[in-house]
């Protein structure tokens, strides 16, 4: 089948502002948004640029705004989002990160955000007698287990409207990423995660508009990871 | 830092579904919400310093946009009041957060919105006809 392709285009060294490229490609409706991207750089513009490494919806690298919702370009279906021969399906970058060129943008800002809430395990006390591992019950390893999915793909913060408005917010990502390690019983560090979280660009910027849940690849349960986190601050109390 | 504009422009743009409408209209709701209380307490304040702007104040509040206006805003609020309490509910238990629970909660606040204003929009579309429109108010 044939789809129009309608994609935001900027090159920082010839272009003032973005563009759009429209392109025509065949396609089938089994193919993946990814696969009509990569038809126009390999056989229309070389010029196009998108970045992806596993296109498999693991290493989380090809997130885009696709037909106005941040999606994984390789776990979007063309027939999941097209019904007619013909139609256009619009792909543009991820907002609120600077646009590096065409769909690729700079990840740092992101990157930052997740470091800055120590996304790593904390534990100075003695091994266990045998020395080797910190033994979890099955109670305790379900708690987190929605925050270990997570593959920093970016879909969730930059759907956030909070984050649009003010690039300072920590964003749902590093939200979930600290709930991994605030709610995982054999971290010691929830207090001190929980206060940079309690700062004035930390989770209180959280509106509930539930993009973030709708945007996750992983299908991560987003907002009520941020609710849990919100929940722990008023009360206190980390369950 | 993308600007407020273009955070509403992609806010209206981004396909988020009914939670972001949510959001969207909650903001804007609260934002209209304050700005007509703060222009209230200003022209209040008129009566003690200057009685004649606030007759002129009152002019303006009976004007046939305002009162137009009035009925949005009473919507606004209303809406505003729903949503809060949908976000408070919500907030005290996060495990409610669930794709169908966040649907079903924002249609019955839109729901419980519409419900509500349509009696206050009755009462206030018919004092807008009788003393703009058909002129049966007294001075």
């Amino acid at each position: 089948m044939k789809v129009h392709l309608k994609i935001k285009r900027f090159n920082p060294e010839k272009d003032s502002k973005s563009w759009w490229g429209e392109y025509d490609v065949n396609v089938d409706p089994t193919d993946r948004v990814l696969d009509a991207l990569h038809l126009v750089k390999w056989y229309q513009d070389g010029t196009f640029n998108v970045r992806r490494s596993c296109a498999h919806g693991v290493c989380g690298s090809d997130a885009v705004r696709i037909n106005g919702q941040n999606r994984l370009a390789c776990k979007v279906l063309i027939q999941d989002i097209v019904k007619n021969d013909g139609d256009t399906i619009t792909v543009e970058p991820i907002l609120g990160l600077p646009v590096i060129k065409d769909l690729i943008v700079d990840m740092e800002p992101f990157f930052d955000h997740y470091k800055s809430v120590m996304p790593y395990f904390v534990n100075d006390e003695a091994l266990p007698a045998d020395g080797r591992e910190r033994l979890q019950n099955i109670a305790d390893r379900e708690r987190y287990d929605q925050g270990t999915k997570c593959i920093l793909c970016a879909c969730c913060t930059t759907s956030c409207p909070s984050f649009w408005l003010n690039d300072d917010y920590v964003g749902p990502a590093a939200v979930v990423q600290a709930h991994r390690f605030i709610f995982d019983s054999r971290d010691r560090a929830a207090e001190e995660r929980l206060k940079i979280l309690n700062e004035q660009m930390g989770v209180w910027r959280c509106r509930t508009a539930f993009n973030c849940t709708n945007a996750c690849p992983r299908e991560i349960p987003v907002t009520q990871l941020i609710g849990e986190v919100k929940k722990a601050l008023a009360t206190g109390e980390i369950r | 830092m993308a600007t407020f504009i273009s955070t509403l422009w992609e806010g209206v743009r981004y396909r988020g579904g009914i939670g972001n409408w949510a959001y969207l209209f909650h903001r804007l709701a609260g934002l209209a919400t304050l700005l007509f209380l703060a222009i209230h307490i200003v022209d209040t304040a008129f009566v003690f310093f200057a009685p004649s702007l606030y007759a002129h104040a009152i002019d303006i509040y009976r004007s046939t946009p305002f009162m137009f206006g009035e009925i949005a805003l009473v919507a606004g609020v209303l809406f505003h009041g729903a949503n809060g309490l949908k976000i408070i509910v919500f907030d005290y238990r996060p495990d409610l957060w669930s794709h169908e629970n966040e649907k079903r909660a924002a249609i019955i606040v839109f729901a419980v919105t519409i419900i509500l204003w349509i009696p206050a929009a009755i009462i206030m579309g018919n004092n807008l006809i009788q003393c703009n429109f058909l002129h049966l108010c007294g001075e």
